[in-house]
C-alpha cells in the first residue's frame, strides 16, 4: 500500500534541516545520516551524502532524476560478490590456506 | 480487417477482446472503453462501423499511451533507473528480479535458461 498522500512525503526533518542550513552557508560536505527512508526531495538535489549501509557510509550525490526515491536505495547493503566457479574456488582455497 | 488507432488491426474477435490486441490496452481498458462510447463490447469487430472505429480511435488517442509510444516510454524509464544508480536500475542492469521476488529459486523469466554449476566435489578435485 502506498503513503497517504495526505501525509506527503516522508522526509527525515533534522536531515532537511541540516541541508537547508547548507544551503545558507554554501557548504557542500557531504552529510552523514542513517536516514535511509528519508525521501529525496527537490532541496536535497545537488547536495551530497553519506549513507549508511549498515556498515559504511557510502556517497551518494543527489542529483534531478534522483527525487522521489529514498536515500537508502542509493547505497546497497549487499555484497555479493558472485558464486565460486571452478576458478574462484581454486583462488579462495589458496586464499584461506596462506 | 477493421483498423484501429493507425496500425493495429484486431481480428474477428467481440470488440472488447480485439482491443486488447493494442499494445496497452487490457481488459479493463477495452471494456472501459466500450462503456465510454456505448459500444456494444460483445459485437464483433468486423461490425464496427466507420464512426465507431473512428471514435474509438480518437478516444484512444486522447486518454491512452499505446504501442510505440508506450514501448519508448517503458525503456526511457528503466534508462533513467540504471542512470541513477538506485536499487531498482542495478538489478534491471544485472537481470534479476527488481520488485524483491526471492532468486534462491525461480526468478527463471529474469535471469534465462539455467546453466548448471560444477559438482560441489568437482571443484574439490581442483582446489586440491
Amino acid at each position: 500500500m502506498s503513503r497517504s498522500l495526505k501525509k506527503g512525503p516522508y522526509v527525515d526533518e533534522k536531515l532537511l534541516k541540516k541541508v537547508l542550513m547548507q544551503k545558507d552557508t554554501g557548504d557542500r560536505e557531504p552529510l552523514k545520516t542513517w536516514a535511509r527512508a528519508c525521501m529525496i526531495v527537490p532541496d536535497f538535489v545537488g547536495h551530497a551524502f553519506h549513507v549508511h549501509n549498515g556498515r559504511r557510509f557510502e556517497r551518494v550525490f543527489v542529483t534531478e532524476d534522483m527525487v522521489g526515491h529514498r536515500l537508502g536505495e542509493f547505497a546497497p547493503t549487499r555484497t555479493f560478490r558472485g558464486h565460486g566457479g571452478r576458478r574462484r574456488a581454486a583462488e579462495e582455497g589458496r586464499s584461506t590456506r596462506s | 480487417m477493421p483498423r484501429v488507432a493507425g496500425v493495429d488491426i484486431p481480428a474477428d474477435k467481440h470488440a472488447g477482446i480485439a482491443l486488447t490486441y493494442l499494445y496497452g490496452i487490457g481488459h479493463t481498458s477495452a471494456q472501459h472503453i466500450c462503456d465510454v462510447l456505448a459500444i456494444e463490447s460483445n459485437k464483433q469487430a468486423r461490425e464496427l462501423t466507420e464512426d465507431e472505429l473512428s471514435r474509438i480511435g480518437s478516444y484512444i488517442e486522447k486518454n491512452f499511451v499505446i504501442e510505440g509510444e508506450l514501448r519508448r516510454l517503458e525503456t526511457a524509464n528503466i534508462a533513467r533507473l540504471r542512470k541513477i544508480n538506485c536499487y531498482r536500475g542495478i538489478r534491471h542492469r544485472r537481470g534479476l528480479p527488481v520488485r524483491g521476488q526471492r532468486t534462491r529459486t525461480n526468478a527463471r523469466t529474469r535471469k534465462g535458461k539455467k546453466r548448471t554449476v560444477a559438482s560441489r566435489k568437482g571443484v574439490k578435485d581442483i582446489a586440491h
